[in-house]
């Protein structure tokens, strides 16, 4: 992207043009237009809605942020646990795969799968969020472990076994693990509030509710909330507290669920057999291919072509937003005050869930990909950008540096822009899994057809196209891991 | 310790729709309009059928047409107001489900075609070839009146699927949102239910020089109200008969305005074959 | 014990060790001595990884868990002896029993008030006592160490050898000060760029032998 940064490095600037230039390339088949006569309009609404935001159902208000915070609790207690177990098992290629699978789908859709068999109840929302976080930290916390230094474990008699593990290993890794964990709770949160857009009780089911009527005035309110939750986690999410507030959420929200075991079997045995096998003695290869072969050409080509091509603009916006904004949050560049200023924004931007930030998107700039670009693009933008930005002020420079553009292009950006290659490419699968979901909001990605496929009850099909997206963001997974390899890229784990 | 207090308040009084007790008889809507107006209509009819059955009535709201059947099959609610298509649906689904009372309006209901004043189209008697190559947004995926029979009728006149005869196409979710994309010029044209159109017309939220209604289709019958075989199981013999009953009385104008609907009448689930029919016919169902 | 035929040995993909013989039997102690890069390190390395988990082992550099308390980190040395259960107990709230065992350990080695402070606030010395508490408590017959009592003054240094001494029957120990390997050991073996230059009794070893060893 800048070709004068590292001109000994010809790898890093290679990667860069080529990401640059698919991005490009996908530009030119992406929907971007737009369609709406007067945005500014719209736009006008919110302004005056976050200008007063109306707090009077304050009981429906609290009560979707206690759903929220329950939620996100009981999901991690139990992602972070099954995650710790796995964990220990991460050696086996089998444990390996099982979660890379478990977490290429995206919460929203174990959701769906989940409300057919639980309804809409408190267990769909907690299995949603452990399900597809105990494969993520199961990978983080296996990494960790690896990369544990080996001589006190070697020091042993045994280096192997459950006790040298929780003497050495486990102490080595524990202040890294407990820093992803936190991170990870605020996902957790961000999921929490997108599970209600699926008509789970929490935050994210007013907000959708508020915006798509145009009441801004008590959407501001809800999103006030929302930002309020995030940024207040530092004070009080204590490790010493976690088990009165598990046993709170608990007790608020006990995991039950609607069900039948009746309708679970059908589920299983019958709704998601794919239709030309149901019901069938005899395979008939032909309905079958011809089946196939329709989901083929009229879903599955063009949601995973729609995917690809948003997800590159989307990466390619990020990268973009990410090397202009992280002066924002930088010593290198401004005082503390503006510094908290320009970091305030930055947060306020990673907070907001890209599938909200889409969807207000959306009411502003009319059906296209544009608000989708933009959402992926702002929020990880954002991430990279804050990250980035605390990254380059610990860099020493010497006592008379230039200042300014001049400081920005010679002395920092070659300084962060292996860093800056490596979060990118972390977040290249998170855009990937974002982006099928965005489908959900009408957006041509596989997330339509998905949702297409459960209103129309035809779970078979949506199972297919979901293994569809979780392949895809399995293939992007190792794709992106192999270039970190290639390049020597190993940002902080933080960063996922 | 007061703010304690008021905390564990909170927390006690603010019930979760989520954790119904047993005896609670559930039902549940189809949000097919702006989801305030939904809660007024239908919290009264919650308040009238507890009245009328003599056990606690509860109306469950969802997110989407597909929440609302899988709440049904899931047994969460028992009865539900669904749309034609949702309604098909849902009882083929659950076994022994029963069509038991329609709006007198739904069997013979039509879905408007409306268009922004931009596209320079205007009322018209027959099928409006020129919607053509125009951007088009129809109502949830699993609307009746804002998807199904709209797209029946295009794919009829065009021998095309809707993604090939326009430029773009949408699914807005509700028919209230139809109606304010068609008017911002968000999308050129839309499909939407004609009850929900003169309802928000007479109410004054359209504008009427922005966007108009250009065709309407022939009539089929739409909503109705269906519940689950086993509600006699749960709470006695005849429950399925009274329930069906109460809301065939329904006389309060004032609950029939907020659906709105003249009265109801009663339905059966043959009513609703043509619309299983036009399903298929359009592959948003298997045919058997 | 140790039976070595002609080995050679890599670290670091460089030959370090070349074509070594070298027999060590029970009850024997033996002392490596030579020049930094002599080979000692990786000749100790070997001759643990024959049967590491019967061989108490000091290494040169502590390698401690820094986040435990130095009692945990000298308990690890009995890991193997109980169950996993017990351990994992262990570690959130220390048992009466391993607790004396390693406080009286402790004491002999100099460490009495800092069993409960965390390695990484211990002095290089401290955390090196620590590494030998662990080795100690491993209670094997045979020790070998890499330099264990480099970072310790020379009067606990003497003390703690022979704390070792009378622990094990059979010791190997890497030294770089000559005189104390002399009067610990009944045996030295001289290195020097990967081969033996000697191997003699304590008694027989010259200061000429010595000094040639260490020059360049």
């Amino acid at each position: 992207m800048n070709v004068k940064t590292r001109p000994h490095n010809n790898t890093r600037l290679k990667l860069s043009l080529w990401l640059a230039l698919a991005g490009f390339i996908a530009l030119l088949f992406a929907d971007i237009d737009m369609h709406r006569a007067s945005p500014g309009q719209e736009l006008l609404r919110m302004a005056q809605g976050l200008m007063a935001p109306n707090f009077w159902s304050y009981r429906e208000i609290a009560s979707s942020a206690f759903n929220t915070l329950a939620f996100a609790l009981q999901g991690m207690a139990l992602a972070s646990a099954a995650g710790f177990i796995l964990a220990l098992l991460y050696r086996h290629p089998a444990v390996r795969g099982f979660c890379a699978f478990i977490r290429a789908i995206h919460e929203l859709f174990w959701a769906l799968i989940f409300i057919q068999l639980f309804g809409l109840s408190p267990l769909t929302g907690l299995l949603a969020i452990a399900i597809p976080y105990a494969g993520t930290l199961a990978k983080i916390y296996g990494e960790l472990f690896e990369e544990t230094e080996a001589a006190p474990r070697n020091n042993l008699l045994q280096s192997a076994g459950l006790s040298a593990f929780f003497y050495t290993t486990l102490p080595l890794a524990w202040r890294p693990l407990l820093q992803y964990t936190s991170y990870r709770f605020e996902c957790a949160i961000r999921s929490s509030i997108v599970l209600g857009f699926v008509g789970l009780p929490t935050l994210g089911y007013h907000l959708e509710t508020a915006l798509g009527n145009g009441q801004y005035n008590d959407a501001a309110a809800l999103l006030y909330v929302l930002l309020a939750i995030v940024v207040s986690l530092r004070w009080w999410l204590k490790k010493a507290l976690l088990p009165v507030y598990l046993v709170a959420a608990l007790i608020y929200l006990p995991p039950n669920a609607h069900f039948s075991w009746a309708n679970i079997a059908r589920f299983l045995s019958e709704d998601i057999i794919p239709a030309p096998l149901r019901n069938k003695a005899n395979i008939d290869y032909v309905a079958v291919f011809d089946w196939l072969a329709m989901l083929w050409q009229q879903q599955i080509l063009p949601g995973v072509t729609s995917t690809l091509i948003l997800s590159q603009i989307a990466l390619l916006l990020t990268a973009i937003l990410s090397l202009a904004w992280f002066p924002l949050n930088s010593r290198q560049f401004f005082s503390p005050l503006k510094r908290s200023l320009g970091d305030g924004f930055l947060i306020i931007a990673r907070t907001l869930p890209e599938y909200l930030l889409a969807f207000i998107g959306l009411l502003l700039l009319g059906p296209s990909m544009l608000p989708a670009i933009l959402a992926l693009g702002i929020h990880n933008g954002a991430i990279i950008a804050h990250l980035l930005g605390r990254y380059s002020g610990e860099l020493v420079l010497r006592e008379d540096a230039c200042t300014g553009i001049n400081r920005y292009s010679y002395e920092i950006l070659p300084r962060v822009y292996r860093q800056f290659l490596a979060l990118l490419l972390y977040r290249w699968e998170v855009i990937m899994r974002e982006t099928a979901i965005l489908g959900m909001l009408g957006i041509g990605t596989l997330g339509f057809y998905i949702d297409s496929a459960f209103e129309e009850f035809r779970f078979d099909r949506a199972l297919l196209l979901i293994l569809c997206a979780a392949i895809l963001n399995i293939i992007a997974d190792m794709f992106a891991r192999n270039l970190r390899q290639r390049l020597h890229l190993r940002p902080s784990p933080e960063t996922l | 310790m007061r703010l304690l207090t008021v905390l564990t308040a909170l927390l006690v009084s603010s019930s979760i729709s989520l954790s119904a007790l047993a005896e609670t008889f559930s039902f549940t809507a189809i949000p097919d309009q702006d989801e305030s107006r939904l809660q007024e209509r239908f919290g009264k009819v919650a308040a009238y059928l507890e009245k009328e059955l003599g056990v606690k009535v509860k109306y469950v709201p969802v997110k989407s047409y597909a929440a609302a059947v899988t709440a049904y099959r899931n047994n969460q609610v028992q009865l539900a107001w669904f749309g034609g298509l949702s309604g098909v649906q849902a009882r083929e689904l659950v076994a022994g489900s029963e069509a038991i009372a329609q709006g007198y309006e739904d069997q013979f209901f039509v879905t408007y075609l409306i268009a922004n004043k931009r596209s320079g189209l205007s009322m018209s008697d027959d099928f409006p070839a020129g919607i053509a190559n125009k951007t088009f947004t129809f109502g949830a995926k699993g609307s009746t009146s804002g998807r199904l029979m709209p797209e029946f009728y295009i794919r009829e006149h065009f021998k095309k699927s809707p993604e090939q005869i326009f430029t773009r196409v949408g699914f807005s979710d509700d028919h209230s949102r139809t109606i304010a994309l068609v008017q911002s010029g968000a999308y050129e044209l839309g499909a939407v239910n004609y009850k929900v159109w003169e309802d928000e017309l007479a109410a004054g939220i359209i504008d009427p020089s922005e966007v108009s209604v250009i065709w309407q289709t022939p009539s089929y019958p739409d909503y109705q109200w269906s519940i689950r075989g086993d509600v006699d199981a749960r709470w006695g013999t005849g429950f399925k008969a009274k329930v069906k009953q109460s809301l065939l009385n329904i006389s309060d104008a004032e609950i029939l305005a907020a659906f709105p609907r003249q009265s109801f009448v009663e339905a059966t689930n043959d009513d609703y074959q043509p619309i299983k029919d036009t399903a298929m016919a359009i592959g948003l169902m298997d045919a058997e | 014990m140790f039976e070595l035929h002609n080995i050679s040995l890599k670290y670091r993909e460089q030959t370090v060790v070349k074509d070594v013989s070298l027999t060590i039997r029970e009850g024997e102690s033996v002392a490596l001595v030579g020049p930094s890069g002599a080979g000692k390190s990786t000749l100790l390395k070997h001759l643990r990884s024959v049967q590491a988990t019967k061989i108490a082992w000091c290494p040169q550099h502590a390698g401690l868990v820094p986040m435990l308390s130095a009692y945990h980190n000298i308990y690890m040395g009995g890991l193997s002896r109980r169950s996993s259960l017990y351990n994992l107990a262990n570690l959130l709230r220390p048992f009466a029993g391993p607790k004396t065992e390693i406080q009286v350990l402790a004491e002999s080695v100099e460490l009495r008030d800092e069993l409960h402070r965390r390695a990484d606030e211990l002095s290089g010395g401290q955390q090196q006592r620590v590494a030998i508490g662990r080795a100690l408590y491993q209670q094997q017959a045979i020790f070998i160490g890499d330099e264990p009592v480099s970072a310790v003054d020379a009067i606990q240094a003497d003390k703690i050898l022979s704390l070792i001494s009378q622990r094990h029957q059979t010791i190997v120990l890497a030294l770089h000060d000559t005189e104390q390997a002399l009067r610990v050991c009944q045996r030295i073996v001289g290195l020097k760029d990967g081969a033996i230059v000697f191997d003699l009794p304590s008694a027989q070893v010259t200061a000429e032998q010595l000094a040639a060893l260490y020059q360049a």
